[in-house]
């Protein structure tokens, strides 16, 4: 098998070097200095391409591009499918899924639902428009944009590129090591249909560290600098970075679910509850920011919170039939015996621990008799940590130690209990409340981890009146 | 295959009488350099001995026992005796039921990999951790005083210990620095001191006013210090480094990358300590020891003479540890030299639990093993918040 270009460039670029990594199957381009100086220099040379055509313009004909990854029988798609379970570690069915919620927001759409989210009048990204004041203004993406993600979930840098363009402003891409395949293979895909377009973009991976010249130039030549990654690489960053350089940091996050009495009710209820857990659970083997790393249950329904939890491994179970979990190496595989042997241990300690679904890979549930405790068991494949709540209404409180981590609560509860909850929880750090079977697949337009995603990455140039 | 003497089985309400036994045959082998531990017959029966000792003494563990089915008479094989995690160490106590009261609660410092947070010990016997600790430290460290008729109050054997560690005064709950307080008893010539402040930064200065001063007084120098405290230093240095240490001497790394944002490689991190020290790479030794465990293993190339690559290196450790290497999914043992997660049992830890779980990934080297870094197979990690992400933000 021949290895996979790890990078995408702009037609005609050169000044650099490519090497097999056969133990990746990846082919890589490693740039001399003045070879990535001049990468730079031609991506910025395309804004103008960009300033050139409408937002809408733009929204359409990489909505285009994005709708291929859509349709089962496209060779890209298929490209994407044969590389993604090795490349991510997740199993053949689990790409299949990623791929089709990931480019459901890629085609025109949803990309124009997106501009018209952040802006309203999307038109202000391509002349100067009056606000409620009559003010004049227009949003301004920068000359170029350094988008570094870290060891991501495939998806995350085709969107990322995306939204850059959306903003016209070009892009250099390092993406994350289990995300190198889907924007390679969509920055190809542009260059097929839309050659102008593709010369605004630019992908190139490099393992961390290793493209020291190119990352030196990037980060001090970047008007703007999107980081998807641990906080390691953002605190990292914010001492790199230029101090005129903006950094847009898309951290870790932590997500959360919570089940109220009310549908705990009778026993069908309890377990359709948890089927649809099972699923969040499930869908990106628990290392999506979105994914549920604890349930909260509400206490005093004939379904206890460590039933429920019992329910809730038996759907993982089940569930592992259909969307089998990718494969677990030796690290997590050494975590996870840590884990479910203490608690074990606690529960035979009479602390209330218990451990329901010990196959791996399956998905394992730890219940923990205590609410209070915000954890992480992320990187540790599905597993899912259940608490019981004496009642939701504390639980605004019982999440805010965590509260600059937080991003989605699936809040599976009747519509007055949400109402009465809904509240309290905007100021918990929650920025997304969502049920299970949404809590994976947020909307193309949805404010990422709370903010405008385009919004972001624009500058406002305002236009006042001549005297 | 051992078997049981019958006089092993005491009622539980002998358990101190019992402990008193055990003790005082580990003792013999810490201290009188006895080596009939390293007898597959003889260990084998002192540790069922413990590990009977401890069903009975330790209900948590019991109850562990009990879940397992294991009948602790009927066990005929130290190998089946049933593990605790590393991580329970800091969730739950596991210590045996003594009316004597805890003598030490010792904690890992900062936060390690993954999901494992500080460890915690609790240590009802420190004597036994002192035996234990200085009883493997002189056989790889120091092995010039093993020979026969030497005495600790030979000053002639005294060394000048230099530890790039906070005082015992102000981190009490380490182990480390504990460990490191026994040498500087035992071994030091008066001039050892500790260099770090509270926040275990290294005053670099004064080690090297220590450094001059050893020259001074022609004495062989120890430095010790977690690998964090040696960057810390080599940062900090200027390019000339240091006084060469004086012959004979050595640094001793304790590990402590773990839970760190930046590491590098050992074969890097040795080859600058050599160089701004000018002392051989031959003469850096490896010491792994964990919060639970109160022995602990180290790179036995003063006694072997090397090797001086890193990579080549194995870790030992004492007659009354053994230890097993387990396939991570089933907890099997591994075919030799195939990779797993270690799994020690330190008889040392008589008033805890002797066999322990660890996270650590490492393969059969010999007698020994050789841990190995985080696999490089990892699957890729995703983009939510992991433990030790939150710890960090939060804490």
């Amino acid at each position: 098998m021949t290895a996979f270009r790890a990078f995408q460039l702009p037609p005609g670029t050169r000044g650099f070097e490519t090497a097999e990594i056969q133990a990746k199957g990846h082919l890589r381009a490693r740039f001399s200095r003045a070879g990535g100086e001049a990468l730079l220099r031609s991506l910025r040379r395309a804004r103008a391409t960009l300033c050139g055509r409408t937002s809408r313009d733009l929204a359409q004909s990489i909505g285009e591009v994005g709708r291929r990854f859509t349709e089962p029988g496209d060779p890209l798609r298929r490209e994407a499918e044969l590389k993604l379970p090795s490349e991510a570690g997740i199993s053949p069915s689990m790409a299949s899924l990623i791929i089709d919620g990931m480019a459901r927001d890629w085609t025109p759409e949803p990309l124009e639902r997106l501009l018209l989210a952040d802006f309203q009048d999307p038109g202000i990204l391509d002349n100067f428009r009056p606000d409620v004041e009559g003010q004049l203004s227009k949003a301004v993406g920068g000359s170029l944009a350094f988008h570094i993600g870290a060891g991501n979930l495939p998806g995350i840098g085709t969107t990322s590129i995306i939204r850059s363009l959306l903003v016209k402003c070009p892009v250099l891409l390092k993406p994350g090591r289990g995300d190198v395949t889907l924007p390679c293979l969509f920055v190809q895909a542009l260059l097929e249909s839309d050659p102008e377009l593709a010369k605004a973009v630019a992908v190139v991976y490099w393992a961390r560290g290793e493209g020291s010249d190119l990352e030196e130039l990037a980060i001090h030549e970047a008007d703007r600098v999107v980081a998807y990654g641990g906080t390691d690489l953002v605190r990292e960053l914010r001492t790199r970075l230029p101090p005129t350089t903006p950094l847009v940091a898309y951290h870790h996050r932590l997500s959360i679910g919570a089940v109220a009495r009310e549908h705990l009710d009778t026993l069908a209820q309890a377990e359709a509850v948890a089927r649809k857990a099972a699923r969040s659970v499930a869908t990106f083997d628990q290392r999506g920011c979105v994914s549920p790393q604890i349930i909260w249950v509400e206490e005093g329904a004939p379904t206890k919170p460590v039933t429920w939890a019992k329910l809730l491994a038996t759907e993982l179970e089940v569930l592992a039939q259909e969307m089998p979990a990718g494969p677990i190496d030796k690290t997590v595989a050494a975590a996870l015996q840590q884990l479910k042997a203490t608690a074990e241990l606690k529960g035979l300690a009479g602390m209330g621990d218990r451990v329901f679904g010990d196959a791996a890979g399956k998905g394992i549930v730890f219940f923990d008799p205590k609410t209070s405790g915000v954890t992480s068991l992320a990187g540790t494949g599905r597993t899912v940590v259940v608490k019981p709540i004496a009642d939701l209404s504390q639980l605004s409180e019982v999440i805010r130690p965590a509260s600059r981590t937080l991003q989605t609560l699936a809040l599976d509860a009747p519509e007055l209990r949400r109402r009465e909850l809904e509240d309290p929880l905007a100021t918990s750090g929650i920025t997304r409340i969502t049920t299970f079977k949404k809590q994976p697949w947020p909307a193309a337009w949805w404010r990422h981890d709370g903010t405008g995603p385009l919004q972001a990455l624009v500058s406002w140039v305002v236009l006042e009146e001549n005297d | 295959m051992a078997h049981v003497q019958p006089t092993d089985i005491y009622p539980p309400s002998d358990l101190a009488e019992r402990r008193v036994t055990i003790r005082q045959a580990l003792r013999t082998a810490m201290l009188l350099g006895n080596e009939d531990l390293r007898s597959d017959r003889l260990f084998n029966h002192l540790a069922l001995q413990i590990f009977r000792y401890q069903v009975d003494a330790n209900p948590v563990y019991r109850s562990l026992v009990q879940a397992r089915h294991i009948d602790p008479s009927a066990l005929t094989d130290w190998r089946d005796i049933p593990p605790v995690p590393a991580r329970a160490f800091k969730e739950l106590p596991l210590l045996s039921q003594d009316p004597r009261p805890v003598e030490a609660t010792f904690r890992t410092s900062g936060t390690t990999t993954g999901l494992i947070g500080r460890g915690v010990h609790q240590v009802r016997d420190l004597s036994l951790y002192r035996d234990s600790l200085i009883s493997t430290a002189t056989r790889y460290l120091r092995p010039e005083l093993q020979a026969p008729n030497r005495s600790s109050a030979d000053t002639s054997t005294r060394m000048r210990i230099l530890c790039l560690t906070p005082d015992l005064k102000e981190c009490p709950d380490s182990s480390l620095i504990y460990m490191l307080h026994t040498w500087i008893d035992e071994w030091d010539d008066g001039g050892g001191c500790f260099l770090a402040d509270p926040e275990w930064h290294v005053r670099t200065s004064d080690l090297r006013e220590a450094i001059e001063r050893s020259h001074l007084d022609k004495n062989q120098v120890l430095i010790a210090g977690t690998a964090f405290s040696f960057m810390h230093v080599l940062d900090r240095i200027s390019k000339e480094g240091f006084p060469p240490l004086t012959a004979g001497s050595m640094v001793v790394e304790t590990g402590g990358f773990k839970g760190r944002s930046r590491t590098v490689s050992r074969v890097k991190l040795y080859k600058a300590i050599a160089d701004a020290f000018g002392i051989s790479m031959a003469r850096i030794v490896n010491e792994y020891g964990m919060t639970e465990l109160l022995s602990q293993f180290y790179e036995p190339i003063l006694l072997e003479n090397g090797p001086e690559d890193p990579e080549n290196r194995r870790h030992l450790g004492p007659p009354w540890v053994r230890t097993r290497i387990l396939n991570p999914h089933t907890l099997h043992a591994v075919p030799s030299g195939h990779p797993g997660i270690l799994c020690h049992i330190d008889l040392a830890n008589l008033d805890s639990v002797a066999m322990v779980l660890t996270e650590d990934l490492a393969v059969a080297v010999g007698e020994g093993f050789r841990i190995l870094g985080r696999a490089q197979d990892a699957t890729p990690r995703g983009c939510s918040l992991i433990m030790e992400e939150l710890l960090s933000i939060s804490g």
